[in-house]
């Protein structure tokens, strides 16, 4: 378990105070998958890097497992330390190491036996897929190869957390995907609270539990993977959810209606859960005389849930339009949204 | 030819033998101290691992010092302090003293500037291992710049070769003395082309062994 309580981080160049994270509280429960998404220098990466100290708070508490790990002695630090795993963007490996003793390097200097350490490695190196690989040097591995060599060191210790800084941001797509299969395996195989920083909102969806959006230093909204892309609040987040999901009513549609006569009824309708396979546009339709006329359609799956979102036109008698939205939002309880000039 | 070809050899040979031991008496000891002193320069720097805001600006100073000082002046200069260390100011010995001090400084800087080239990332998350300070300098810092450490340090040798053939002027012996003293005094060509073509080799060798090792060492 992670917690800030009211962090903040200021850097100071020359007579500049730069505001990197301001006043974050942020809880990752123990064994779940915490995303933070944000722009680059939103604070993402300072904010990581003060889970193990690698930054110091200005002010506030971070808490690691109920220990105010600002508190720790040195030596109590380092013994944390191997307690929390981190993999980088560009992966940070020791060059002059082969795969296999990078892997087994936290351990080493732990001191631990040659015998357990080589029994971790193997062991690790299967469940990256990098057994064949074990002699050679990270500059003859991928991208993708020198990520899962960094995954396994970070967890050659065991560790209770794992803290990923952008982990998938030099790599293909393909390679991200099945580096994010590879953590979310990691995370139902060891139990291990996963926090990541990313700019990828893709990233967030595939694999995160709670989301945290991130701007200017400042939390801007938490939550559920659900609850944040199917109704997200910040302008930001929208931007972010945007980015995966395509809500935007295209613009040839836009003017279509504009060029239209009369009052238009446009209404988002957000089809949550078990939901989406409802023909309830069709029973409004049918039950209240109304015309539906869908603009533009998707629906995709946040978290195995399928989430629907419908842009639709509704024509006919003002009265009947009504009935006709009052008995989707009972019946099937979605949120609607008048995207009038929207 | 007025040099007898029966002390010609023997006399090139015993100037070979002394330069090699100058060169790799000063060698050591420059590199006794220009090691730890470079990794105190980088280990103390602003920013790092255990950032010193007296230590480093006062060794920097020091180092600058002594660079600054041209070679066959601090040769002179330092005269009394070589018969302090060594009881003598003149042969092969002595000349040791001022290659030393030297070379150290030198190799402090080279040492610093190979260091350095080794990302701070991967100091960085070594640290978040749980790593000690001593733990990161000698099983990440000295091992990730090893290759260019050795390529650097074959610098400072051919460095040294030039500046003990220089310490021949205050009677050091070896290659540079023979040359100066033999082929440029007394004009005895002979001695000092063959003396400059040993030299040359010398560098030549130095410098491919240097390449080669840093190579085999980058790509083990
Ligand atoms: N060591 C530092 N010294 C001075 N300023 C810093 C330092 N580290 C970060 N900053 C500043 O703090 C702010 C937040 O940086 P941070 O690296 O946390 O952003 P980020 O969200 O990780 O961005 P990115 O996505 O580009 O990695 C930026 O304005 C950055 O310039
Ligand atoms: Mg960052």
């Amino acid at each position: 378990m992670i917690r800030f309580e009211g962090v903040s981080k200021q850097f100071q160049i020359n007579d500049q105070v730069i505001q990197a994270i301001d006043n974050v509280d942020l809880t990752v429960e123990k064994g779940e998958i915490y995303g933070v998404i944000g722009f680059s220098g939103a604070g993402k990466s300072t904010l990581i890097r003060c889970v193990n100290l690698l930054e110091t708070p200005s002010s506030g508490k971070v808490w690691v497992n109920d220990q105010d790990i600002q508190s720790l002695s040195k030596e109590n630090l380092r013994e944390m330390r191997r307690k929390i795993g981190m993999i980088f963007q560009h992966f940070h490996l020791l060059e002059s190491k082969t795969v296999f003793d990078n892997i087994g390097f936290p351990l080493s200097l732990a001191g631990e036996p040659k015998s357990k350490i080589n029994k971790k490695v193997k062991e690790l190196l299967d469940f990256v897929g990098l057994s064949d690989k074990a002699n050679h040097y990270p500059d003859q591995l991928s991208g993708g190869q020198k990520q899962r060599v960094g995954i396994a060191r970070a967890l050659s210790t065991s560790p209770e957390i794992l803290l990923c800084d952008e982990a998938t941001s030099a790599l293909d797509p393909q390679t991200t995907q099945s580096i994010l299969d590879l953590l979310k395996r990691i995370q139902k195989e060891y139990n291990i609270t996963i926090l990541m920083i990313t700019h990828e909102m893709q990233v967030i969806r595939e694999i995160c539990d709670r989301v945290a959006v991130m701007e200017l230093g400042k939390i801007i909204e938490e939550g559920t993977i659900f609850d944040v892309f199917s109704n997200p609040q910040h302008v930001t987040t929208r931007n972010f959810v945007k980015t995966v999901m395509n809500d935007e009513i295209p613009s040839s549609i836009i003017r279509m209606i504009e060029s239209k006569e009369g009052t238009k009824h446009i209404y988002r309708l957000l089809f949550e859960g078990n939901f989406a396979g409802d023909p309830i546009l069709s029973m409004a339709s049918k039950n209240h005389d109304v015309h539906t006329n869908i603009l533009f359609g998707q629906i995709t799956e946040l978290q195995g849930k399928p989430f629907g979102n419908l842009i639709v036109e509704f024509r006919g008698e003002d009265s009947d339009i009504h009935k006709a939205l009052e008995y989707i939002r009972e019946t099937v309880g979605v949120k609607e949204l008048n995207i009038d000039g929207c | 030819m007025d040099v007898k070809l029966t002390e010609f050899w023997p006399r090139i040979l015993e100037a070979t033998i002394d330069t090699l031991a100058m060169v790799g008496f000063s060698l050591l000891f420059a590199l006794i101290l220009g090691l730890p002193l470079g990794i105190i320069l980088v280990v103390t720097r602003p920013g790092n691992l255990m950032e010193n805001k007296l230590l480093f600006p006062v060794l920097n100073a020091i180092i600058n010092f002594f660079r600054s000082i041209p070679f066959i002046i601090l040769l002179v200069a330092i005269l009394p302090f070589t018969r302090v260390i060594v009881g003598t100011s003149i042969g092969t010995a002595a000349a040791t003293v001022p290659l030393v001090v030297f070379a150290a400084p030198y190799i402090a800087r080279l040492v610093e500037s190979s260091l350095l080239e080794v990302s701070p990332g991967v100091v960085e998350a070594t640290e978040a291992m749980g790593a000690r300070p001593w733990q990161i300098v000698f099983r990440v810092l000295v091992p990730e710049a090893l290759s260019s450490l050795i390529l650097n340090i074959t610098i400072a040798v051919i460095g040294l070769i030039g500046a003990s053939a220089m310490a021949g002027f205050v009677g050091g012996g070896g290659l540079g003395d023979l040359a100066i003293a033999y082929g440029y005094q007394r004009f005895e060509t002979d001695i000092m082309i063959v003396t400059v073509l040993l030299l040359v080799l010398l560098v030549q060798l130095v410098q491919t062994f240097g390449n080669k090792f840093s190579k085999i060492i980058r790509r083990r």
